[in-house]
C-alpha cells in the first residue's frame, strides 16, 4: 500500500531520475480508475440489481481509458518513427501511461465530492452532468502530468510538440466514441441495469451533430 | 522466420535508416523488393479485415464475403493503382534524363508505398472499434477515405523527401568531381570549397525519413515529373478504389463482389457527405 501511494506521489510530482515504475501505471488505472467507477455508479443504490451497476461502472472506467490508450497507440508508434523520434519511443510511452494513471489519481480524489452530490441531489440529468464535469476536470489537470513529462522531450526535439498535438486528437476522437460506446456509465433509474444499451451501438459525433441541429431548430 | 525479417526491412524504411544521406550514396534504395511487397500485401490485407469489421455486424445477404473482399481487394487497390501509373512514370523520367533504372525506380514507389501501408495498418484498429460502434455507413465512408487520404500523403511525403535527399547527393557529387577537375587543371585551394553544400550533421540527432535536409535541388525536371506523378497517383487510386467498390459493403443492398459502373469517386464522396446527415 505505502508503496503505492509513493509510486502515486512521484507520479503527480515528477523529478529527474525518479520517474514512476512503468509497471505500476496500469495497476493504478485498474485500481484507481475502478474505484471511481464504482463510486459513479453507486447513485441507484446498493439495493438488489442496483449492486450490479456498481460492478459495470468500475470495469468501465478503466476500460474506457486502457482500450481507447491501446487502440490509438499503434498509429502514434508509427507516426513517431516515422518523424524521427523512436529512440524516445520508451520515454514517450511512460509519459503517456502516466497521463493516464494520473488522471484515475485526480479521479479518485475527486470521488467524495460524487458522493456528496449523490446524497444531496436526486436528478439523474444532473448527475451525469456533475460527472462528466468531474472527468472534465480530471482530464484537463492530467495534461499538466502530460506536459511536465514532454516539455524534456520538446526541449530535445521540436517535433514532439507537433506529435503531442496529434495524439490527443487521435485520444479524444477515439476516447469520445469509447465513452458513447460503454454507456451507461450511471445507470438511468427508470431503465433495468444492464451492461451495454441496446440503443448505444450509434456514432457519438453524429448524435452530436443531431442534437446540434435540433437545438438550432432544424 | 521470413515474415519477421520482411517487417525488420520495413521498420528500417520507417525509421529513416535505408534513406539516410549515407545509405543513399551507395546507389538506389538498398531494399528487399520482395520483402517489402509480402509486407504491403499483408498490411493491406490486415486493413481491409479491420474494414469490412463493418459488414460483419450488419445482417444483409451474404455478407461474410465481404471479409474476403475486402482482403483482397485492399492490396489490390494499391497495387492496381502503381500498375497503370508505373510505366508512365518510368518513361517521363527517362526522357527528362533521370538517373533512375527501372528497378532503382520501382524501389523508390514500392518502399513509398510500404510506409503508406505501415500507416494505413496501424490506424486499421480504430477502423476496426468504429466499424463495431457504428451504425452509420455514411460516417465510415468519410472515415476510411480519410485514412486513406491520411496513409497516402504520408507515402508521397516519403518519396518526396527521399528524392530530395538524393538530388542533393547527386549535386555534391557532381560538384565533388568538378572540384577534382579543377584541381587537376589548375591547383588552387579554395575553389572547390565555394561549391560545398551543406548538409545539417547527421551525427547528433537521429532524423525520421519525412526531416527536411537542406541544400539546393538539382534536377528540377525530374522533381517535376514525379510531382506530376503524384497528383496522377491519387487521382488513378481514388478512381480505382471507385472501380473496386464496394469496400465496406453497403448494408441496405445484396452483397456483390463488384458494382455496376456509374458516377465516378469524388461525386460519390461529396454525395455522402451532404447526406450524412
Amino acid at each position: 500500500m505505502a508503496t503505492y501511494l509513493n509510486q502515486a506521489d512521484r507520479l503527480l510530482r515528477p523529478r529527474e531520475r525518479q520517474l514512476p515504475t512503468l509497471q505500476f501505471l496500469p495497476l493504478m488505472v485498474l485500481f484507481l480508475g475502478g474505484f471511481y467507477g464504482a463510486i459513479m455508479g453507486t447513485y441507484g443504490g446498493f439495493t438488489g440489481e442496483r449492486l450490479w451497476q456498481v460492478l459495470y461502472s468500475a470495469t468501465k472506467v478503466p476500460l474506457l481509458l486502457l482500450a481507447t490508450f491501446s487502440i490509438s497507440l499503434p498509429s502514434f508508434f508509427v507516426l513517431n518513427t516515422l518523424v524521427g523520434l523512436r529512440s524516445d519511443f520508451g520515454k514517450v510511452l511512460s509519459a503517456l501511461l502516466a497521463t493516464q494513471a494520473g488522471m484515475t489519481i485526480i479521479l479518485a480524489s475527486l470521488s467524495p465530492y460524487t458522493v456528496l452530490w449523490y446524497l444531496s441531489f436526486e436528478n439523474y440529468g444532473q448527475a451525469i452532468m456533475f460527472n462528466g464535469l468531474m472527468f472534465g476536470i480530471a482530464s484537463l489537470t492530467a495534461q499538466l502530468i502530460l506536459l511536465k513529462f514532454y516539455r524534456p522531450l520538446i526541449r530535445q526535439n521540436k517535433l514532439h510538440r507537433l506529435m503531442l498535438i496529434l495524439w490527443l486528437i487521435l485520444y479524444a476522437f477515439v476516447g469520445i466514441q469509447m465513452g458513447w460506446v460503454l454507456r451507461p456509465f450511471i445507470g438511468s433509474p427508470n431503465e433495468p441495469v444492464e451492461f451495454f444499451r441496446e440503443e448505444s451501438w450509434g456514432n457519438a459525433y453524429e448524435m452530436v451533430y443531431q442534437i446540434f441541429l435540433r437545438a438550432l431548430g432544424y | 522466420m521470413p515474415i519477421l525479417n520482411a517487417l525488420r526491412e520495413l521498420d528500417q524504411i520507417l525509421r529513416g535508416e535505408k534513406t539516410k544521406p549515407e545509405a543513399l550514396q551507395k546507389a538506389s534504395l538498398e531494399i528487399s523488393l520482395r520483402q517489402i511487397l509480402v509486407m504491403i500485401i499483408l498490411l493491406g490485407m490486415l486493413y481491409g479485415l479491420c474494414m469490412s469489421v463493418f459488414s460483419m455486424t450488419q445482417d444483409y445477404p451474404g455478407h461474410e464475403f465481404q471479409i474476403v473482399a475486402s482482403m483482397i481487394k485492399v492490396p489490390a487497390l494499391f497495387l492496381l493503382t502503381l500498375l497503370i501509373t508505373f510505366p508512365s512514370l518510368y518513361v517521363f523520367n527517362a526522357l527528362v534524363g533521370s538517373r533512375f533504372g527501372v528497378v532503382e525506380l520501382l524501389r523508390l514507389i514500392i518502399a513509398s508505398l510500404g510506409v503508406a501501408l505501415a500507416m494505413l495498418g496501424s490506424l486499421g484498429l480504430i477502423v476496426a472499434f468504429f466499424s463495431v460502434s457504428t451504425t452509420s455507413y455514411g460516417f465510415m465512408i468519410l472515415l476510411n477515405v480519410f485514412i486513406f487520404s491520411v496513409s497516402g500523403f504520408l507515402g508521397l511525403k516519403f518519396l518526396l523527401q527521399t528524392l530530395h535527399r538524393m538530388s542533393i547527393l547527386a549535386a555534391r557529387e557532381e560538384t565533388d568531381s568538378k572540384a577534382k577537375q579543377n584541381e587537376a587543371e589548375s591547383p588552387s585551394p579554395n575553389e572547390g570549397q565555394n561549391f560545398e553544400i551543406e548538409i545539417i550533421p547527421e551525427s547528433a540527432k537521429e532524423t525520421g525519413p519525412l526531416a527536411k535536409l537542406y541544400g539546393p535541388i538539382l534536377s528540377g525536371e525530374v522533381k517535376t515529373v514525379f510531382r506530376c506523378w503524384i497528383v496522377v497517383f491519387g487521382l488513378v487510386g481514388a478512381q480505382m478504389s471507385w472501380v473496386l467498390r464496394p469496400f465496406i459493403g453497403d448494408p441496405n443492398s445484396e452483397f456483390a463482389w463488384f458494382r455496376p459502373r456509374s458516377s465516378n469517386f469524388f461525386e460519390a464522396v461529396m454525395n455522402t457527405f451532404f447526406n450524412l446527415f
